[in-house]
């Protein structure tokens, strides 16, 4: 047992020191409650500019009720998100990573619409598994872990379930385009 | 005379004792000697474990809670909305029945006589069972 023991204990010792590391290496932004309120108002809002993008240009059904879906969440995230920092007296404060999803997205934009029919649904309908997994990503190894005051956070992870479902049912319509 | 007086003693006493042992039994004892409440009781008993019941399942992380429910022909299904975007409860198969939109802290309810595979036609990936016995 005790011969069993040391390599995994050691193995696991090793893998502790390589999360550590890759976290206190200067890559990982340092963020304000403030900065935080901003980076989860504007990583919801560019989801409804997508949907908004989605609504105008899309004539399949799975993919405008996905849209759909989007914007009525999104939009009912960020009322909770301002609702909580008006409480709190917290002002959402510009930052690097609000600025890094503004520029990404407007990126994004561009290339969703310059697509038109099934080239765009399938452009639309990856961007939004790619964007949910970046976004659950971030939430769950940078706001949650950084955010100081207890509702933000608790707000936070409430969220994520959400970002998951999302994820899913992104998933769910990708996986039915493959089969058309 | 003397007679006269014991036998009114006699009776104080008996009076006494009868007032003592009408006036102190607690109000749950009285309440038992109310005449017809222990048939009403009675019937209460045998009433309640077959009749209609309701049932709650809570929606709440973007799951339905418990997402699998067993109930009796009848019974009554609350969903109760925990989340804080709208959700709803549609049959899947062939959208027999919905509860159209159930806002954030709102519920619907419905009173189930057959099985049903439902969905939240909203966010297709959460899905609930209600089996009928």
């Amino acid at each position: 047992m005790k011969q069993f023991m040391k390599p995994a204990m050691a193995a696991l010792v090793m893998s502790m020191l390589t999360i550590g590391n890759a976290y206190s290496q200067s890559s990982t932004p340092k963020l304000s409650d403030p900065e935080i309120a901003s980076v989860a108002v504007v990583a919801n809002q560019i989801d409804v500019d997508y949907a908004k993008i989605a609504k105008t240009k899309s004539k399949d059904a799975d993919v405008l009720k996905f849209a759909q879906t989007m914007s009525d969440d999104h939009t009912a995230v960020i009322k909770q998100a301002v609702a909580l920092v008006t409480k709190l007296g917290v002002t959402p404060k510009d930052n690097a990573v609000s600025q890094k999803l503004l520029s990404d997205a407007q990126k994004t934009k561009k290339q969703l619409s310059s697509k038109s029919g099934k080239a765009f649904d399938k452009a639309y309908i990856d961007n939004e598994v790619a964007y949910h997994k970046a976004v659950i990503n971030a939430v769950e190894n940078l706001l949650i872990p950084q955010s100081k005051n207890a509702e933000l956070k608790k707000l936070l992870e409430d969220v994520v379930p959400t970002l998951k479902a999302h994820l899913a049912h992104a998933e769910m319509v990708q996986k039915e385009f493959s089969k058309k | 005379m003397n007679r006269n007086l014991k036998w009114g003693g006699a009776l104080f006493v008996y009076l006494f004792i009868i007032f003592f042992i009408h006036g102190c039994g607690t109000p749950e004892e009285r309440a038992i000697k109310v005449p017809g409440s222990d048939s009403i009781n009675t019937n209460a008993e045998n009433v309640r474990p077959t009749g209609p019941e309701l049932h709650v399942v809570e929606i709440k992380d973007m799951k339905f809670q418990p997402e699998s429910l067993s109930v009796k022909r009848g019974d009554t299904i609350m969903w109760i909305n925990h989340d804080m975007v709208t959700h709803c409860v549609t049959e899947e198969k062939t959208k027999a029945w919905t509860s159209s939109n159930i806002p954030a802290n709102a519920s619907w309810k419905m009173v189930f006589k057959n099985n049903a595979d439902y969905f939240c036609a909203i966010h297709q990936v959460m899905k609930g069972k209600i089996t009928v016995q």
